[in-house]
């Protein structure tokens, strides 16, 4: 029984990772960089769902669920105001470029988020309701429910948008070779614009997702970030669904190891198993191995 | 720009002499501390292109090594300090192995995960390292029983030691060991291709770079007098990353430039109480976005350096050679998945003979070049050359063995002049850059190019892309000349040009083989044609013979209907 | 680079002393990192403090940034020493203070701070003074009340993978050592972990009678929030984390319920009008609620300054009166102990499960807690 209720709250906490881990991949695979502000850009759906809920609240009842879509739309419009301060001046730069680059957004995130809110970790409204419902001999937080569906949802219509749209296509082929969509007659940059606005959003919704039950700091994206980096690792550079399944991996993981031995060992664990990973199989677990150009 | 960084160098003295408090000395001794651990860095990521998230681990490693010996067991510096500096190499050389052979994106993680790793380890062994407290009473720089001062006396210490490693990395950068470390940052199966033993030259670099983060990391603690996890943790590496990408990647002046300015940032803004570091956020968005290259880049955009005066070029002696078979092939195969890219192939070049190598797409004929030249390990098969077995050889005892290549996409480092691009193929042989760079230019005029040789590779037209690459090749002095579709994309003038280049090389008694498409090129061109089909030796005659055989001409039309 | 500085001058002065000295006062605190949030109360603490100066004495204080590394913390006490200063209010991170400590015995300096990091005043260094009960004593506190009060013999501890954690479980093992209580479980939190369901898992299986938390702010608050999910019987009594009003504002009342926590004290329950009027004065400047740190920051500042005001003027002057003085604070009386441990109190308090604001239920003074 034990076993089952920690292996809910690890898909819980896997479904909000994979979300975190999905806006990281997109963007990786549309503009070719490392988004080392990512985690900060969770952070910062987190605070933005703080800071709005009480105006929220005064006229809704139930403020997470209004308040998703409009992280969503701030968020998306957060990214687009990053990728053109942060990726656009720094297009066919060493890709090292960018890494930097976001480093500094994450530091002007962080501080930023110190500065407006202060250091006291804060909650965000649950999505439905707080509390808890028994599903046999299951105790579930309502929120833990929320996030799976949620995430299955913003996963899924992800992956329609991708395979069944015209613009869902075109990021994907923007994203797969960018130089064979341009000769297309695809507007790359556009499409890369598009990709981190969609990115950022899916963050903010993670953040928005766990502030209400881990909380937010202004420096909690150090961590997520690394999840997030670790997930696309394990699941195969590039590969999407991969990343989803490593960030529920990672979870699954860290609840497992930590309920067998403890938190310091779970950590270090993962960190050892992704370096076995790393040096047995580099292509990730589900990847294939990238072809060397002679 | 050098009397520019040396006039910097005075004023920097002056302050540090007559101007600066014992605040402004402190914030200087740490800028000297960073300075030296992204000198180091500049080897491994600025030279070697390798992203290691390692390098504020060796630093925190040397640190603790100093932490400890000095404040649990009363050793002083002249033992310390020798240990902070092995440690982290043994740590490097350990590590490295694995790890070193992974890809960019994955050897990044891979580091950063050997940092979280060794950051664990010394939270949570409280015995031996205090825990997250740290260890406090960590003696200053002492020896022969004298504490050298806080202030001035420890600014100069630090700064003498950044200045004598300083130095070392530049010579190190400027000569053969980091041009060799650039070749294969941009290129790494080219640098194999032209003799350099990568996996050793990347374990070289990265185990030099935790020398001196390890160096610094000691210095850190016996500035701040306490070792705490602090130093392992992930802002020190961020900080090294962003000093050296800020500064001027791969240049040692950037890394001093980089630490100066990118530790007295923030002290600057300290009057904005707890939003100081928005704007050293800002700040550090607006270098990497406005200074591409990094403040050297800019002091040399602003004071262009004089270009060096050419080498006198230098003949390279000619290789006595016999007549005869000089590489012999027998029964290569090589599968991909469950394709057999090649399936026993046998043939022998012979010495002064020029080989054509034809098929249609997929026939195997770049597989063929690939393992003779040893980027790809055969499955079975033997390979000979003059009598030393090189069968399933790493391509860089391949190349210095004697034989040589070009790649079917040039693969010339944009950003270099075309006398670095061809020097680099003498890296491995010659004593110094100016021998090498002396001897390409000869290669250079003999193929009619010595004119374009400070012109970037990036900016030259296609035909004399392939003309530099083959220079390169030739530079190599090769006993077995392997081409790779050489007269793709050039004009009919310029094929008949490389048709005479290319018989006078053969003629100096190189065995050459050209995978080549175009017959109207090839056939006049070689001494014998081998066709290959799925595989298979098709064919193996005289050039006149190719377009008479049925087989080959229903491996290239498809079955007769 | 002192061209560069430009410190804010904080000058709060009283009518008709604008000829005499200025007390100077840096405040060097963690304002960014993890610690921030404690680092703010102790800024805050400080200022108003300062703010309140005796009539006739001109303040000055410059606040500086010392994140979390002791570099940065050194050299914030480097810059400050370039002028003349009265006393410094220094870092609540024990790591940041370990370093800051010999500079400051070579300047000449009084380190004023509320960290709880036992070995602080253990290294024989006369410049420090601990105007919040050191682990030591909280830890006493926390022992005593949970075998004495409670009855409780079985124990779970669980604690933080950080210097606060680390140093406090150390005290924690003691003091229940001391009172004949063997812990049956304990553990050390990461504190980036995020489900906490693993660890009441095993700590409940070892049949433990009391949860002994050690925690930081947000992992005390999931932990209690986890443990009502799950319907956790076992009594918690958590570390002085708990007591911030931050923390419980991530919690609905009903989930502290019956939550009692160690603390210097607790400013928001009252007990006092001095402590009411501090609150208030806090709310009002700060927009913020005021804990325990903020609180003993105060008094710290508070003594420093009553030293000022009787004529105490160089840092030696300061350093004799909190070394010799007796200083009656809002919070506690304070006194050194010859280390410069200035507070042997502490408090224990408790929700009722109605309201945020907890009760003191309990107080010991004259803790010493004898130091390893």
């Amino acid at each position: 029984m034990t076993i089952l209720q920690l292996t809910l709250n690890g898909l819980a906490l896997g479904a909000a990772y994979a979300l975190v881990a999905l806006g990281f991949v997109l963007v990786l695979n549309a503009a070719g960089a490392v988004n080392f502000a990512h985690g900060d850009l969770v952070m910062a759906g987190g605070m933005l769902a703080v800071a709005l809920a009480p105006h929220i609240t005064s006229f809704w009842p139930a403020p997470g669920l209004a308040l998703l879509p409009l992280v969503l739309v701030l968020m998306a419009a957060l990214g687009l105001a990053v990728s053109w301060l942060a990726y656009l001046p720094l297009r066919g730069r060493p890709h090292v470029s960018v890494f930097i680059s976001t480093i500094a957004v994450g530091i002007i995130l962080q501080n930023g988020a110190n500065a407006l809110f202060g250091g006291e970790p804060r909650a965000a409204p649950p999505l439905l309701w707080g509390g808890t419902v028994a599903l046999g001999p299951l105790v579930v937080s309502v929120q833990s429910l929320a996030i799976l569906a949620v995430a299955a949802l913003l996963i899924g219509a992800q992956q329609w948008v991708f395979a069944r749209t015209q613009i869902g296509r075109r990021l994907r082929a923007t994203a797969q070779d960018p130089e064979m969509a341009r000769a297309c007659g695809i507007p790359v940059t556009a499409m890369i614009l598009a990709t981190f606005a969609l990115g950022t959003a899916y963050a903010g919704a993670a953040g928005l997702l766990l502030a209400n039950q881990f909380f937010v700091t202004p420096t909690a994206g150090g961590d997520l970030i690394l999840k997030a980096y670790i997930a696309v690792t394990i699941g195969g550079w590039g590969s999407v669904p991969g990343a989803v399944v490593g960030a529920l991996l990672i979870a699954l993981f860290e609840v497992g190891v930590s309920a067998v031995l403890s938190y310091p060992v779970a950590l270090g664990a993962l960190y050892a198993t992704l370096l076995v990973i790393l040096v047995a199989r580099p292509q990730g677990l589900f990847g294939e191995a990238a072809r060397r150009r002679a | 720009m050098r009397s520019v960084l040396a006039s910097g160098a005075v004023a920097l003295i002056a302050y540090a002499l007559l101007y600066a408090s014992p605040y402004g000395l402190r914030v200087l001794t740490v800028a000297g501390v960073y300075a030296l651990a992204a000198t180091g860095f500049q080897l491994v990521f600025g030279l070697a292109g390798a992203l290691s998230l390692a390098h504020g681990a060796f630093f925190g490693v040397g640190a603790y090594a100093t932490g400890i010996l000095g404040s649990q067991l009363g050793w002083s510096f002249p033992a310390t300090f020798p240990v902070s500096l092995a440690l982290p190499v043994l740590l490097a050389l350990l590590v490295g192995l694995p790890v070193l052979r992974l890809e960019s994106h994955y050897f990044a993680l891979a580091t950063l995960g050997i940092a979280q790793v060794v950051l664990l380890l010394a939270v949570n062994t409280p015995d031996l390292t205090g825990g997250a407290n740290g260890l406090a009473g960590v003696p200053g720089i002492a020896a022969f029983g004298a504490t050298l001062p806080r202030g001035l006396p420890l600014a100069a210490a630090v700064w003498a030691i950044v200045a004598l490693g300083g130095l070392l990395a530049w010579r190190l950068a400027r000569g053969r060991w980091g041009r060799a470390l650039t070749l294969l940052r941009d290129d790494p199966l080219a640098a194999a291709a032209l003799g350099l033993d990568v996996g050793r030259l990347r374990l070289q670099a990265f185990a030099l770079s935790a020398l001196y983060a390890g160096a610094a990391g000691a210095l850190a603690v016996h500035t701040q007098r306490v070792v705490s996890p602090e130093v392992l943790e992930f802002p020190v590496m961020v900080s090294i990353l962003t000093i050296a990408v800020v500064g001027g990647r791969g240049r040692v002046a950037g890394a001093v430039l980089g630490a100066l300015l990118l530790i007295h940032l923030p002290e600057w803004f300290r009057f904005l109480e707890r939003s100081y570091l928005i704007l050293y956020g800002g700040a550090l968005l607006a270098a990497i976005v406005l200074a591409p290259h990094g403040l050297t880049g800019l002091l040399e955009r602003l004071l262009p350096p004089k270009p060096r005066p050419p080498p006198a070029p230098l003949p390279l002696p000619a290789p006595a050679v016999a007549d005869g078979p000089v590489l012999r092939v027998e029964g290569l195969a090589k599968a991909f998945g469950g394709v057999r890219a090649v399936d026993g192939v046998s043939f022998t070049l012979q010495s002064s003979r020029i080989t054509g190598l034809i098929g249609p797409n997929g026939s195997g004929k770049t597989t063929v070049i690939n393992l003779l030249s040893g980027l790809e390990r055969p499955d079975a098969g033997r390979v000979d050359l003059l009598g030393r077995d090189l069968s399933g050889a790493r391509a860089d005892r391949i190349a210095r063995a004697g034989i040589a290549r070009t790649f079917q996409s040039a693969g010339l480092p944009e950003d270099s002049t075309v006398l670095e691009a061809v020097a680099a193929a003498r890296l491995e042989r010659d004593a110094s850059i100016a021998t090498a760079e002396a001897h390409a230019l000869s290669v250079l005029a003999r193929l009619g190019v010595a004119d374009r040789a400070r012109e970037r590779c990036g900016t030259l037209p296609a035909g004399l892309r392939r003309r530099v690459e083959l220079a390169r090749a030739l530079a190599r002095q090769p006993r077995v000349l392997l081409l790779d579709e050489p007269a793709a994309g050039l004009t009919d003038a310029e094929k008949a040009e490389l048709s005479g280049h290319l018989r006078a090389i053969a003629a100096d008694g190189v065995a050459v083989l050209v995978v080549e498409h175009d017959m109207g090129f090839l056939l006049p061109l070689a001494d014998r044609v081998l066709a290959l089909d799925q595989g298979r030796v098709l064919y193996d005659g005289a050039p006149a013979g190719v377009p008479h055989d049925p087989a080959v001409v229903e491996a290239y039309l498809g079955a007769p209907a | 680079m002192r061209r560069f500085a430009f410190p804010i001058l904080l000058s709060l002065l009283a009518a008709g002393a604008a000829h005499a000295q200025p007390v100077n006062v840096p405040v060097l605190v963690p304002l960014t990192g993890f610690l921030s949030l404690e680092g703010t109360s102790q800024r805050n603490g400080a200022l108003l403090a300062l703010k309140q100066a005796p009539a006739g004495l001109t303040v000055a204080a410059d606040v500086v940034d010392t994140g979390t590394s002791p570099e940065a913390a050194v050299t914030a006490l480097e810059r400050a020493a370039g002028k003349p200063v009265t006393a410094v209010v220094a870092s609540m991170l024990g790591t940041q203070m370990l370093a800051m400590l010999p500079l400051a015995k070579d300047y000449g300096l009084p380190l004023v701070t509320v960290s709880g990091t036992a070995s602080i005043t253990e290294q024989g260094n006369p410049w420090v003074f601990r105007f919040f009960p050191g682990d030591a004593v909280t830890k006493a506190a926390h022992a005593r009340y949970v075998v004495e009060d409670l009855g409780r013999k079985r124990p779970a501890v669980i604690y933080q993978t950080t210097a606060y954690g680390q140093g406090g479980k150390a005290q924690l093992m003691e003091q229940f050592q001391k009172l004949g209580a063997t812990p049956v479980f304990e553990e050390g939190v990461d504190t980036s972990a995020k489900d906490l369901l693993p660890v009441i898992t095993k700590a409940l299986a070892a049949n433990p009678d009391v949860l002994v938390l050690h925690l930081h702010s947000a992992p005390t608050a999931l932990f209690i929030r986890q443990a009502a999910a799950h319907g956790v019987g076992v009594p918690i009594v958590a570390g002085s984390a708990m007591h911030q009003p931050s923390t419980a504002a991530l919690l609905e009342p009903a989930e502290l319920k019956g939550v009692c926590a160690e603390t210097a004290a607790s400013p928001v329950s009252g007990g006092s009008p001095e402590v009411e009027a501090f609150t208030a004065a806090y709310r009002g400047a700060f927009n913020a609620e005021p804990d325990a740190f903020a609180l003993a920051q105060y008094d710290g500042v508070r003594m420093v300054l009553d030293a000022a005001a009787k004529g105490a003027r160089t840092a030696e002057q300061v350093r004799d009166a909190l070394a010799k003085g007796t200083h009656k604070g809002l919070a506690m009386t304070y006194a050194s102990d010859g280390k410069g441990n200035m507070a042997h109190s502490a408090v224990i308090v408790c929700y009722d499960g109605k309201t945020r604001v907890p009760a003191l239920v309990k107080r010991y003074d004259s803790l010493t807690g004898a130091v390893k």
